[in-house]
């Protein structure tokens, strides 16, 4: 489906975008490039701060634990592709907030895209994107997470009209 | 040593000599020699700079003038109009050499006071080459904020600040942010001086060998302070980004590398190449990038066997090297030659075709100071370094053995103080509006007056002869 397709169907306004991505729901087969992204935004990760370094075996476990999301219902992937490469991946799950109003949460858990393909407006095409297929499965509230000291994504947030919500404190034993 | 026929572009500034009938190259000492000496002669001297009076002094009385009360009235005018004190101080000739130590040629991290003598040998080249007086300025701080922000309150008695021997990638926040703050010029030697010459050469070098800037494909063989400049130097010149390849010590730059995230957060300035050099998408080692490229600019480790001339052997024909690296080259020439390789330079004043900062730093600092210029863009690099590599074609000794002008050839100071002073002057940088033959006239007469100065003390000995060295 190209991004024109996508606008209808999900009917969001996608504001000014460039035409040389694809953005979508992964397919089957791309599921392995899509792992690799995720490892590298874990490793990536890892240099925020050093409780979040990556395990050895992060490719074999981010290409597992795709696997298993990717016909899980709670779960939305989309992969943004330059011709047939996959470039982006960004990942969310939705989530029920017991206690709390509004109760539908869909949580920005992964998101990644390959440093030559930033700074156009693909970061900002993606999470349009991903917002309005999680607000269509019934999300009335969009989280993203990401590590403290992590000032890009920050700022992209940020500027994309997000706000810090909880923190997660931390201390090794 | 070489001397330039009537090719005085002003047609003011006479050609004088400028102490050159009094310079011999004389005979370089091998380093053992050159390590003893020095060591000798610095105690000699206790040190190699000092500050000496420009004004009269014919009776205590003056000092009613150049001190307390006249001075007040000068005072007074440079606190209501600040650039006056490029007028009225000798602000306009001042520049701080300033340092952390942390990186010192060929010694590595040794501190601000184990640099001092370096910095007091930078200075010396500056007045002798230059007519610049440069203070040396090591300091005990490390940290980038804090450099720049001393950089930043030294600002008021400077005409420009020149920063050297600082670690990499820190001298590229350092430089980056302070020419972005300050009024000033502001300069890192071992970033565009080193870039400046290397352009230069590389211009001769593609016009020896009928190649266009726009269209070689070089290699740069290191990743540090050095060839980063390099690269961005090269491509204000009219490189095409994509042709350039850079390789550092984990193999080629590409933006789907690997350590690109890492990279992006510790050494922004290598990323950025990462991200737009290597249009083909090469990865690999240095082999790889060799492959059919034309010209190789190695600034990495010290050699002699960190090139193998199996790399050079798959060059194009006509090669290019530059083996940068001191006090060995990556690899020695005469094996580079061997490999194939057909314009070979160093570092190193031993053989042909060395890439010395000292052919730009005095006259680029000259120009800036001038035309009191705010700034040294990269345009101006980009003109000192056609210029010199101009000089050499002019003088009709362009040469696969002679790339490059020497130190020697002194008539490159002012004239490419010229073109920098006017390049400043055209981009608006300049305090100071002047035509490139007056900035050439005032250069010249600026670095005669220094050399004089130096030669006139030698002869009077105030500076003494040479100690006799007992063991020689």
């Amino acid at each position: 489906m190209k991004r024109t397709e996508m606008r209808g169907m999900v009917e969001t306004e996608i504001k000014k975008t460039s035409t040389e991505f694809e953005i979508r729901e992964i397919k089957d087969d791309e599921v392995e490039k899509a792992a690799e992204l995720v490892a590298r935004l874990k490793k990536l990760n890892g240099e925020f701060d050093p409780l979040l370094k990556t395990e050895e075996k992060v490719e074999a476990d981010s290409l597992r634990i795709l696997k298993e999301r990717i016909h899980d219902k709670d779960f939305v992937i989309l992969v943004a592709l330059s011709g047939s490469k996959v470039v982006g991946v960004v990942k969310a799950v939705l989530r029920d907030r017991i206690y709390y109003e509004p109760r539908k949460e869909g949580a920005i858990i992964e998101f990644y895209i390959m440093p030559e393909f930033r700074r156009g407006n693909l970061g900002r095409d993606l999470l349009v994107a991903i917002e309005s297929m999680l607000r269509k499965k019934g999300a009335q509230l969009i989280t993203a997470e990401f590590p403290s000291q992590n000032e890009i994504a920050r700022r992209f947030y940020t500027k994309l009209g997000f706000r810090s919500l909880t923190n997660v404190f931390a201390k090794a034993s | 040593m070489s001397s330039r026929s009537s090719k005085n572009k002003s047609g003011k500034g006479k050609r004088t000599g400028q102490g050159r009938s009094s310079l011999t190259a004389g005979k370089t000492p091998k380093s053992a020699d050159a390590s003893r000496l020095a060591l000798l002669y610095s105690r000699y001297y206790e040190g190699k700079m000092q500050t000496i009076p420009k004004v009269p002094i014919t009776s205590l009385n003056d000092f009613s003038i150049w001190y307390t009360p006249g001075v007040a009235a000068v005072s007074l005018a440079v606190a209501r109009n600040q650039d006056l004190s490029f007028e009225y101080t000798n602000r306009w000739n001042n520049i701080c050499i300033l340092t952390d130590g942390s990186r010192v040629l060929g010694l590595g991290d040794i501190g601000p006071a184990g640099s001092l003598p370096v910095m007091e040998g930078k200075s010396l080249i500056y007045k002798f080459l230059g007519g610049v007086d440069a203070i040396p300025l090591p300091i005990s701080a490390h940290e980038p904020s804090q450099m720049i922000d001393l950089a930043a309150f030294i600002q008021p008695a400077f005409g420009a600040i020149h920063l050297e021997d600082i670690s990499s990638p820190k001298c590229f926040e350092i430089l980056d942010s302070l020419r972005e703050k300050l009024e000033i010029p502001v300069w890192h030697d071992d970033q565009q001086g080193t870039a400046g010459v290397t352009l230069a050469a590389l211009l001769n070098s593609l016009i020896l060998t009928n190649r266009k800037l726009d269209d070689a494909r070089i290699v740069l063989f290191g990743a540090g302070a050095a060839n980063i400049a390099s690269a961005r130097l090269m491509v204000a010149a009219g490189v095409p980004a994509g042709n350039l390849i850079v390789v550092d010590s984990k193999g080629i730059l590409f933006p789907g590398r690997e350590d690109m995230d890492h990279m992006m957060l510790s050494n922004k300035w290598k990323y950025e190449l990462a991200l737009t050099t290597n249009k083909e998408r090469l990865s690999g080692n240095v082999d790889v990038a060799a492959r059919g490229a034309d010209a190789l600019v190695a600034a990495s480790t010290p050699g002699p066997n960190v090139l193998a001339p199996s790399t050079l052997r798959n060059m194009n024909k006509n090669a290019i090297l530059f083996a940068l690296s001191n006090p060995v080259p990556e690899i020695w020439p005469d094996a580079a030659k061997k490999a194939g390789v057909r314009i070979v330079a160093t570092g190193r004043s031993d053989f042909p075709n060395q890439v010395n900062n000292s052919l730009l730093f005095p006259s680029i600092m000259r120009g800036v100071l001038d035309v009191r210029s705010r700034a040294i863009p990269d345009e101006a690099i980009v003109v000192a370094a056609q210029e010199l590599a101009k000089y050499t074609r002019d003088e009709g000794t362009l040469s696969d053995e002679h790339i490059l002008p020497t130190m020697m050839d002194l008539e490159i100071y002012p004239i490419v103080a010229s073109a920098v002073g006017e390049k400043c002057v055209k981009m608006g940088l300049a305090r100071k509006t002047l035509g490139r033959s007056q900035i050439e006239e005032i250069a010249r007469r600026v670095i005669e007056r220094s050399r004089k100065m130096v030669l006139s003390l030698q002869e009077s000995h105030l500076i003494e002869p040479l100690p006799r060295d007992k063991r020689g």
